[in-house]
C-alpha cells in the first residue's frame, strides 16, 4: 500500500497521462499521492523511452520512464474487454483527481464526463497540446514541435546552429507542473465546497507563458533601452547583453558583471587586466550600456586566462553570480548537492541505484522515492483494496 | 463563483522572477497576494515601471514598508500573523534578521506556511552563492545539455528555470495547503532553485548512476530515442540577412506511418524512397543525406505552408514562432485570448500586456487579470483588511516613512 506520510498522503490519483502531463503526475506521486497509473497488458510505451539500464544480466529498464513514472502504483488492464473497462471504471470511482492527456491510453474508455455526473466531487485535468477548439486542437506536437510553435526555438541556438529546442524533456516539464498546479488549485476548492471540476490546460499556452524577454521585450521595447523588438537566437548572450559563457582554462563559465559592476571593474583592476576600464568615460553611469558592453570585452580576454574552478569560486566569494558550466558527471558529484544529501537511494525493479531527489524540502511532510515496479506490478494488490474478488 | 484559492492570504517579500512568478499564478486564481515592496528597494527590475516588474506582477496589492525601520518590521510582524503564507527569495536569513521569520511566526500562526526560494537552500558549502537563472542552468548542467555535439557555450535561450522555479514554488505552496487540512498546522518549505534544475536532467542523472554515462548536447536530435526527420529546416520567406529574419520550420517524423505521410507531402521525390531511408534506424545512420533532401523542399516553401501540409496528413510539423508570430499570428493563441490587455490604466504605459493562465477552470473561471500595482498603491486597503487599521492610521504610518 502506497501510504506515507508526505504532503498529499491519502490523496488518491488517476494518471492517464502520456508525456505532455507525466511529470505532473510525477509531483504529486513524490508528494505523497497514491497515484495509480494503469497501462496495457504488454506495458506502457513510455517504458520504451531511453535511456535503458544497460546491465547485461538484466532485463533492461527505461530510466526515462523509472524517473517521470516515480512511486505510482502500476495496474495493467486491457480497456478493449469488459472485465479491463470494468476495472478502469473502478480505478476511476476511487480517485480524487484524474489527470488525463488526449489520445493517451484508457482516456477515452474511462468515460470521465460520465465520472464527473455521478461524482461531482471529482476534479480532472485534461491536457491538449493546443487546446479542445481551435484551428491547431488537432494537430501533433511532440517535443520539438511544441517547442517551435510555442516560441523556445526562435532564441535558443546560435546563429551558426539551427534553432534548438531544450535538452531532453524541458519543454512537457513545463506543462508538467502546470498540471500539477491545477490539480491542487481545484483540489483546494473541493476542500471549500465540495464542488469538484474539470480543467482543461494547454501545453502550447504552458510553454509561450515561460519565455521570460520574449514577449516582454515584443511589447515593451520602447521603455527598455537598446533592447530589440524581436530577439534573434544568439547563443548563450542574455537579453540584457550582460551575461554570456565564456572560455576559460579547462571548461566554460557563465560570466556576468552584474549586479555590481563597480566591484569587476575592481577585481579587474586588482588583477592588472583592467586595459582601459580606469578611463572616465566608463564612470558616466548614463553610459552604463557602453560600460557594460566593455567590461564583457574585457572579462572575455582575461577569463581565457585563467582555470575555470578557482574563477568560479573566487568570483562566488566575491558575491559575483559566475556560473561554472558543469557536466552531467560533474552535477552528479557536485559538493553542494552531496553536502545536502540530495541524491536519493532508488529501487529499480530490484536493482538499487542514486537519483535525482526531491526539488523542495518540507519540514514536516517529507518527500520520499519509493521502489519502481514492473508492468501491472500493483495489479493484484489494488484489486484486493477494490474488493474485486468480491464485488464481480 | 469564486476562484479556486480565494480566502488564501498570502505576503509576498520576493523580487526579480522566480518568487514573483509563484505568487502571480496564485494571485490569478483568486489569492490575495499582497506585494511587500519599497521605495529604497524599487530599482532596477524591481522599480514598478520596469517592465519585467509589470510582466510578474499582475494580480496582486502593493504594500510598501521600510523594512529598516523597527515601526515597518513590526507591520509585517503582525502582517505574517495573519497569512496563510510567506514567501521570499532571499538568500537564507533576511527574514529573521527582520525578525519575520518562520521560528517566531509560528508561535503565533501556527498555521502558516512558509517557503524560501533561494538560489542554492540552506547549508553546504555553497549556500551563499549568488545565483540568477544563467548562472543556475550552467551549473545544474541545462546549458551544456542544450546545444549542439561539441558546444557547451549555448544553453536555453531563457530564463527557464526562473519561470520554472517559481511554478514549483506554487505547486509545495499549493501541497502545503492541502498538508495542512490533515496536520492541523503550517510548515516551512527549504526551496533550492540549482535543485530545481538539477532535477531537470533526471533520466540523464540516472543513466550516469547506472550505466555511467555522462550525457552531451544532441541538438534536436532525440539523446535516447531514435526518430528522423527532427530537426528544424531552413524556409523560404526571408527578408534579410540577418538571424531574426530567418524562417524555420520543425518536422518530427516519430514513426515510420509519419515518415511515409511525409514522403507524400513532399511529392514522393526518388530520394526519399531509397530503401535505407525505409526505417527510422536506416534515417537516423543517414541523417545527414535525409536533412539535405529534406531542406531541399523546405527551402523553398513558407514554414506555415509547410506545417499545414504536414498536420493535414498526420506529419508532426510547426514553424519556430518568434514573438511576433505568436503575439500577431498565432490563431490558436488569437482563438483563446491568451495574448491580451491588463484590465487598468497604468501610468504612462496606459495598457499594460500580459498571458493568462494556460488552463481553464470550467466551475471556477479565472477570468480577472488587472494591472501591475504601483509601490504602496494600496496600502490603506491591505491594512485596513488584514490589520483592521483605520485610513486615518496608515497615512500617519505613511507621512512618518513607515510605509514608503
Amino acid at each position: 500500500m502506497a501510504e506515507t506520510k508526505g504532503a498529499l498522503a491519502g490523496l488518491r490519483i488517476l494518471d492517464l497521462c502520456d508525456e505532455r502531463g507525466i511529470y505532473g503526475a510525477k509531483m504529486l506521486a513524490d508528494l505523497g499521492a497514491d497515484v495509480v497509473r494503469p497501462e496495457p497488458p504488454e506495458g506502457d510505451s513510455l517504458r520504451k523511452r531511453g535511456p535503458h539500464s544497460e546491465d547485461e544480466n538484466a532485463t533492461p529498464v527505461s530510466l526515462w520512464h523509472a524517473f517521470f513514472a516515480s512511486n505510482r502504483r502500476f495496474f495493467s488492464l486491457d480497456p478493449e474487454n469488459a472485465e479491463g473497462q470494468k476495472q478502469l471504471q473502478k480505478l476511476v470511482d476511487r480517485a480524487d483527481i484524474v489527470l488525463s492527456c488526449d489520445g493517451a491510453f484508457a482516456v477515452d474508455a474511462a468515460q470521465l464526463e460520465a465520472a464527473q455526473s455521478r461524482r461531482p466531487e471529482l476534479v480532472v485535468v485534461d491536457t491538449t497540446s493546443f487546446g479542445r477548439e481551435g484551428p491547431w486542437a488537432d494537430y501533433l506536437a511532440p517535443d520539438l514541435v511544441a517547442a517551435a510553435l510555442g516560441g523556445v526555438c526562435a532564441v535558443t541556438g546560435d546563429a551558426d546552429t539551427p534553432p534548438l529546442k531544450g535538452f531532453g524533456e524541458l519543454n512537457f516539464m513545463v506543462s508538467g507542473v502546470y498540471v500539477a498546479i491545477a490539480a491542487l488549485s481545484a483540489l483546494n476548492h473541493v476542500r471549500q465546497s465540495g464542488e469538484g471540476q474539470r480543467v482543461n490546460l494547454s501545453v502550447h499556452e504552458s510553454i509561450v507563458s515561460c519565455l521570460e524577454h520574449v514577449l516582454m521585450a515584443y511589447w515593451y521595447h520602447e521603455s527598455l533601452p537598446s533592447t530589440p523588438r524581436i530577439f534573434p537566437r544568439r547563443g548563450s548572450l542574455h537579453w540584457s547583453d550582460s551575461y554570456v559563457v565564456m572560455k576559460a582554462k579547462g571548461g566554460s563559465i557563465m560570466v556576468t558583471p552584474i549586479p555590481d559592476i563597480e566591484a569587476q571593474i575592481f577585481w579587474l583592476v586588482e588583477q592588472d587586466a583592467h586595459q582601459d576600464l580606469l578611463e572616465e568615460k566608463y564612470s558616466d553611469p548614463r553610459q552604463i550600456m557602453a560600460t557594460t558592453r566593455r567590461v564583457m570585452e574585457v572579462l572575455q580576454d582575461w577569463v581565457a586566462t585563467q582555470d575555470v574552478e578557482p574563477l568560479f569560486l573566487t568570483a562566488q566569494e566575491k558575491h559575483m553570480p559566475y556560473g561554472w558550466v558543469l557536466s552531467i558527471e560533474h552535477v552528479a558529484n557536485n559538493p553542494q548537492l552531496k553536502a545536502r544529501d540530495w541524491f536519493v537511494p532508488y529501487d529499480l525493479a530490484g536493482a538499487a541505484t542514486t537519483g535525482p531527489g526531491a526539488p523542495y524540502l518540507f519540514s514536516e511532510t517529507p518527500w520520499t522515492m519509493g521502489s519502481y515496479g514492473d508492468t501491472g506490478a500493483d495489479t493484484q494488490a489494488l484489486l484486493d483494496e477494490m474488493g474485486w474478488g468480491d464485488a464481480s | 463563483m469564486s476562484r479556486p484559492l480565494e480566502g488564501i492570504r498570502i505576503l509576498d517579500f520576493s523580487h526579480v522572477l522566480a518568487g514573483p512568478f509563484a505568487t502571480r499564478i496564485l494571485g490569478d486564481m483568486g489569492a490575495d497576494v499582497v506585494k511587500i515592496n519599497s521605495a529604497a528597494r524599487a530599482v532596477g527590475a524591481n522599480k514598478a515601471t520596469h517592465p519585467f516588474y509589470i510582466m510578474w506582477n499582475r494580480n496582486k496589492r502593493a504594500l510598501a514598508v521600510n523594512m529598516s525601520s523597527e515601526e515597518g518590521r513590526e507591520t509585517c510582524r503582525k502582517l505574517c500573523e495573519k497569512a496563510d503564507i510567506v514567501i521570499d527569495n532571499f538568500s537564507v536569513g533576511v527574514l529573521d534578521r527582520w525578525g519575520v521569520g518562520y521560528e517566531s511566526t509560528r508561535k503565533v500562526n501556527p498555521g502558516v506556511i512558509y517557503i524560501q526560494m533561494s538560489g542554492m537552500g540552506e547549508g553546504g558549502p555553497w549556500s551563499k552563492f549568488v545565483t540568477y537563472a544563467p548562472t543556475i542552468h550552467a551549473i545544474a548542467g541545462l546549458t551544456a545539455l542544450t546545444g549542439v555535439p561539441g558546444r557547451s557555450d549555448i544553453g536555453i535561450g531563457f530564463s527557464y528555470n526562473d519561470h520554472q522555479a517559481g511554478l514549483h514554488g506554487a505547486v509545495a505552496i499549493l501541497a502545503a495547503l492541502e498538508s495542512r487540512q490533515n496536520l492541523g498546522r503550517g510548515q516551512r518549505i527549504d526551496m533550492s532553485q540549482f535543485e530545481v534544475g538539477v532535477n531537470f536532467s533526471g533520466p540523464s542523472l540516472l543513466d550516469y548512476f547506472v550505466n555511467n554515462n555522462s550525457s552531451e548536447p544532441t541538438g534536436n536530435k532525440l539523446p535516447y530515442d531514435i526518430a528522423a526527420p527532427h530537426a528544424c529546416y531552413p524556409c523560404a520567406g526571408v527578408s534579410g540577412d540577418a538571424v531574426v529574419d530567418e524562417r524555420w520550420v520543425a518536422i518530427a517524423c516519430m514513426t515510420d506511418e509519419q515518415w511515409g505521410a511525409f514522403k507524400g507531402v513532399m511529392g514522393n521525390p526518388a530520394w526519399a524512397d531509397e530503401s535505407v531511408f525505409d526505417s527510422a534506424s536506416g534515417r537516423v545512420e543517414n541523417v545527414t543525406r535525409l536533412d539535405e533532401g529534406v531542406t531541399k523542399y523546405t527551402q523553398t516553401l513558407s514554414p506555415e505552408d509547410i506545417m499545414v501540409a504536414c498536420q493535414k496528413v498526420g506529419v508532426p510539423a510547426g514553424v519556430v514562432q518568434n514573438a511576433e508570430d505568436l503575439v500577431e499570428r498565432d490563431p490558436q493563441l488569437k482563438q483563446s485570448g491568451f495574448l491580451h490587455t491588463d484590465e487598468g490604466e497604468y501610468g504612462k504605459f496606459g495598457v499594460t500586456y500580459s498571458d493568462k493562465l494556460p488552463f481553464q477552470f470550467e466551475a471556477t473561471p479565472c477570468d480577472i487579470y488587472e494591472r501591475v500595482h504601483r509601490v504602496g498603491e494600496d496600502n490603506v486597503a491591505v491594512l485596513q483588511d488584514w490589520l483592521d487599521m483605520s485610513e486615518a492610521d496608515v497615512k500617519q504610518a505613511e507621512e512618518a516613512g513607515t510605509l514608503k
